[in-house]
């Protein structure tokens, strides 16, 4: 009995022995590293474990004969291996195989700043572009503070890498916008007719930028429109400077936006003296009004338009005999409207497609001459996605432009000059990801303008290596074309476009509140256009060129000091042109060796209040004596500006906003004009060009209205 | 006689093993506890490596889905980096989801999912805050709606309008007495499910006390 019971103890205890089987075992990676935490277990049932910090498991099991083993761990591909359970220890050594994951991958950094809410990883957030001191809350203005840029303080434009204003183009869903500048007095700042309120992400490229942008020889500045909210609520903005109202209204699946703006500066310029003559002050009448609907989960639309009017008339004394003025009243009329669909095919194909159109009439008097412009013009745009794997991605699109531009003027031979451009372009672009470290960016685009009857095609060309945790380097090459501006391809259409080529290479690291970049570039420009006499098409030719190379360097930091934030950035420009009228190779005057800016912004909590400061420095611009017999040979003082602002939070659907512009009213100056004549003594008489005014002061009170009572407009100031 | 009572207490103990926990809910359980006892990342990465195992195992039950998602939620409080709090966010948000298709009217899921896109305005309160704190709030409201007793849902948007009157210096006393009710219904709430959550009750009564 006893032999018995012992035979049945011990065949017992060894079906339990040969019921258990133990797993063990090593995972890592294929580098060889341990990894940590990964999950070990058997398919189909509970039995498993974790990997400990030498990348070491064990377990057992009591499972039965042919199962499956699977390791999962984030950021790696799930491994899995057939195993026999028998009861006999298992001991396995497991490479897991990393996964190539888009957010934690390199990213394409070279010649681009973006600004978006989604990742952390963002240089910049769509707040900063507002809550720059100095930008007046102008996109343009607050990425002047960007190194790559230079100040060219009597446009507002933004001028990036030795390159003219027109050469840096824009674009709202990647649409193109013309004309996005509202219209200024000569020598006077005009303001992006965009505000930065109405977009939810920014990229700002300073060169080597994705071949789905064309027609840009500097510089996309791509903007994102905002995602109307669903919800309802109307904001009122009263301003030093006039008033706007805004309604935000959810509908069935979607949200519509409209906001109406008046601003007059009548009242602000009678306060505040100023250098210039006015008649009538600036004022301008805006509607913009947005929509978003989802027709159904696959497909999204969004409408997104802008309707503005605007008007001034000025006094501009002559250079030669300053009594006598010159008297210009310039009014301007403006519509934009863009609309997107986006539709998703599948997981892997989808489908962007869009249309713009752009009016833009601006009439202006001179001394009573009609001096009349108009550009319209329609983008049509297809792209076509497809996300193969994670590693690799394609994507390709075709678009038509047609832009039809007016030129009426009295004194002209016909009294008119002008061009008709239709121009097709169809693009296609890789991504390939070797591995998280490695991504290579491959694109071509071939554009045929039928204006010219010309075929162009070029290749864009970047890649980025992760060089470490949280830093990365990438070196980007392009071919970029552009059709000359509006006032010399009037005069003779068949002008070819312009051409740069871009080499860039750059360093970025980032992490733990603290960003560090630097870029070093070389642009070679070709196909400028030339002239001789402005009239005269015969004297037109595009045998101009010339050459831009610079380093750019960015560090931004909101971790050292406690509720500050701050950037600095300095760019170094050395660029010559043989273009336009040059007599030879010279430095153009829109361009300064060395410029610096440093933005700073701090929230004080016991106040409620954030306050912001920027300073920038530009050294001095070339200008031309024609006294003299060299040409461009003269430079201007160097140019400094304090800008300050603070916006107070009174109650929490109440926010009062006030700044000012160079604070200590420095007398800047940004170049000199000559007379077109010679005076008495056969001298050409040269003239300042300085800000309107030494400073420019803002104040404003921002009210919301809705249901739930902590929203207020902070978010967009 | 003896084998007869044997045979009567097994049949007996099988039948009430109805009603006692499955090998389901002792695995839970059991995790749960560990979960609530976890401070480190790498505990918490274990404990979520098991509802991982379980939530693989049974593909109908939503509370592993739930647990694992807390865990991760867990996880992003003890990072310290911004872009390792968003995967970790990432992650939770990818496993509630995953719990929101086999019941979409949980409250506890919709709760937790308002904890994430809570967490994400701490990230950066200044760029985030206009977004995220809507989606928020709209998530613990429909999460108060499902379910009015759920004291974790009060407890969050208790929290989070507290938060959003102090920044902006308005009146508190709506946010404290909702953290007032949610420390009640941590008393008086029972679920049937013997798997549902129970954690928050601390947090509430520290934030309740707060407002004294």
């Amino acid at each position: 009995m006893r032999d018995t019971i012992t035979i049945f103890i011990l065949l017992l205890t060894a079906t339990t022995v040969f019921g258990q089987t133990e797993i063990s075992g090593l995972v890592t990676d294929n580098r060889g590293e341990p990894v940590i935490g990964a999950n070990i277990f058997i398919v189909d049932s509970y039995d498993g474990a974790s990997s400990d910090v030498k990348g070491v498991f064990k377990f057992s099991t009591s499972e039965q004969g042919a199962q499956v083993l699977r390791v999962t761990f984030i950021g790696y591909e799930t491994y899995e291996t057939s195993i026999e359970l028998s009861g006999e220890n298992i001991n396995l050594t497991i490479a897991l195989t990393e996964k190539v994951d888009r957010l934690d991958a390199v990213v394409i950094s070279a010649g681009s700043f973006t600004a978006g809410e989604e990742s952390s990883r963002e240089v910049l957030k769509p707040l900063d572009i507002v809550t720059t001191a100095g930008a007046t809350a102008d996109v343009a203005g607050a990425l002047n503070t960007l190194p790559g840029t230079q100040k060219v303080g009597e446009t507002g434009r933004l001028f990036v890498r030795g390159g003219e204003g027109s050469e840096t183009k824009t674009f709202i869903d990647g649409i193109e916008v013309l004309n996005p500048y509202s219209s200024s007095a000569p020598n006077t700042p005009g303001r992006g007719r965009f505000s930065p309120f109405m977009f939810s992400g920014t990229s700002f490229s300073t060169g080597g930028y994705s071949a789905e942008y064309g027609q840009a020889l500097s510089s996309a500045l791509v903007l994102k429109s905002k995602d109307v909210p669903d919800e309802t609520r109307t904001d009122i903005s009263l301003m030093t400077v006039g008033a706007d109202v805004s309604h935000t209204r959810e509908i069935n699946a979607g949200a519509f936006a409209g906001k109406l703006q008046y601003t007059n500066l009548t009242p602000y310029f009678e306060a505040v003296s100023q250098r210039l003559d006015w008649e009538r002050a600036p004022q301008s009448m805006e509607g913009n009004f947005m929509l978003r609907k989802e027709l159904n989960t696959k497909h999204e639309l969004k409408l997104y338009s802008n309707f503005s009017w605007s008007d001034f008339i000025i006094y501009q004394p002559t250079i030669l005999d300053g009594s006598i003025k010159d008297k210009i009243d310039l009014t301007n009329n403006y519509q934009y409207i863009n609309s997107s669909l986006k539709s998703i095919i599948n997981d892997q194909w989808s489908v962007r497609s869009g249309v713009s159109y752009t009016n833009s009439i601006e009439r202006i008097k001179f001394n009573g001459v009609k001096n009349n412009e108009r550009e319209e013009g329609v983008h049509l745009k297809t792209v076509v996605a497809n996300d193969v794997s994670e590693k690799f991605s394609l994507q390709m699109g075709g678009e038509h432009f047609i832009r039809n531009y007016a030129f009426e003027y009295a004194a002209l031979p016909d009294g008119k000059l002008g061009f008709d451009q239709g121009l097709t372009a169809l693009f296609a672009e890789v991504d390939l990801y070797t591995s998280n470290r490695f991504v290579t960016r491959a694109g071509v685009r071939g554009e045929y303008n039928w204006m010219q009857d010309r075929f162009y095609a070029v290749p864009r060309l970047s890649v980025a290596y992760k060089t470490g945790e949280n830093s990365q380097m990438s070196v980007a090459y392009g071919q970029f074309n552009q059709t000359g501006r509006n006032d010399l391809v009037r005069v003779k259409n068949d002008l070819e476009d312009e051409e740069a080529d871009h080499y860039i290479i750059n360093y970025q690291r980032e992490g733990d509140g603290r960003t560090f970049r630097i870029e070093a570039y070389y642009k070679n420009y070709d196909n400028l256009i030339k002239f001789t006499q402005t009239d005269n098409p015969e004297s037109y030719n595009n045998h101009g060129n010339g050459y831009a190379k610079g380093i750019d360097i960015f560090w931004r930091d909101n971790k050292s000091l406690k509720g500050v934030d701050y950037w600095l950035s300095y760019s170094y420009l050395d660029t010559e042109r043989d273009y336009r009228n040059f007599p030879y190779a010279a430095v153009p005057s829109f361009a300064s060796g060395h410029n610096f800016s440093a933005v700073f912004k701090y929230f004080i909590n016991a106040l409620k209040t954030q306050v912001g400061g920027t300073y920038s420095y530009s050294s001095g611009r070339p200008f031309n004596d024609p006294n003299l017999d060299t040409f461009n040979s003269e430079k201007t003082a160097d140019y400094h500006d304090l800008s300050l602002n603070a916006s107070y939070l009174l109650k929490s659907n109440i926010i009062i906003h006030g700044s000012v512009t160079n604070v200590l009213g420095l007398d800047n100056i940004f170049g000199y004009e000559s007379s077109e004549q010679t005076d008495e003594n056969g001298q050409y008489v040269l003239r300042a060009v300085k800000q309107p005014a030494s400073r420019f002061i803002f104040l404003g009170v921002f009210i919301t209205l809705s249901k739930d009572k902590s929203v207020n407009q902070l978010p967009t100031l | 006689m003896k084998t007869l009572t044997l045979i009567a207490t097994l049949f007996f103990a099988m039948h009430i093993s109805h009603a006692a926990p499955s090998k389901y809910e002792e695995a839970m359980q059991e995790n749960i506890s560990k979960l609530y006892a976890s401070r480190t990342i790498e505990e918490y990465q274990e404990v979520i490596n098991k509802f991982d195992r379980i939530a693989a195992m049974e593909k109908d039950k939503w509370e592993p889905l739930y647990y694992a998602g807390f865990g991760y939620i867990m996880m992003a409080t003890e990072a310290k980096e911004a872009t390792v709090k968003d995967k970790y966010l990432d992650l939770a948000l990818e496993k509630i989801n995953g719990g929101k298709q086999l019941v979409p009217q949980e409250s506890e899921l919709i709760a937790l999912e308002g904890f994430v896109h809570m967490l994400r305005v701490t990230v950066d309160p200044a760029a985030r805050g206009a977004q995220y704190s809507g989606l928020s709030m709209q998530a613990f409201g429909k999460a108060v709606g499902l379910n009015p007793d759920n004291p974790r849902a009060l407890y969050l948007m208790g929290q989070m309008e507290y938060g959003t009157a102090q920044f902006f210096g308005s009146d508190t006393g709506e946010a404290c007495e909702k953290l007032k009710l949610a420390v009640e219904k941590f008393d008086t709430y029972v679920s049937d499910n013997p798997l549902a959550p129970a954690w928050g009750k601390g947090g509430a009564i520290a934030a309740m006390e707060r407002c004294q």
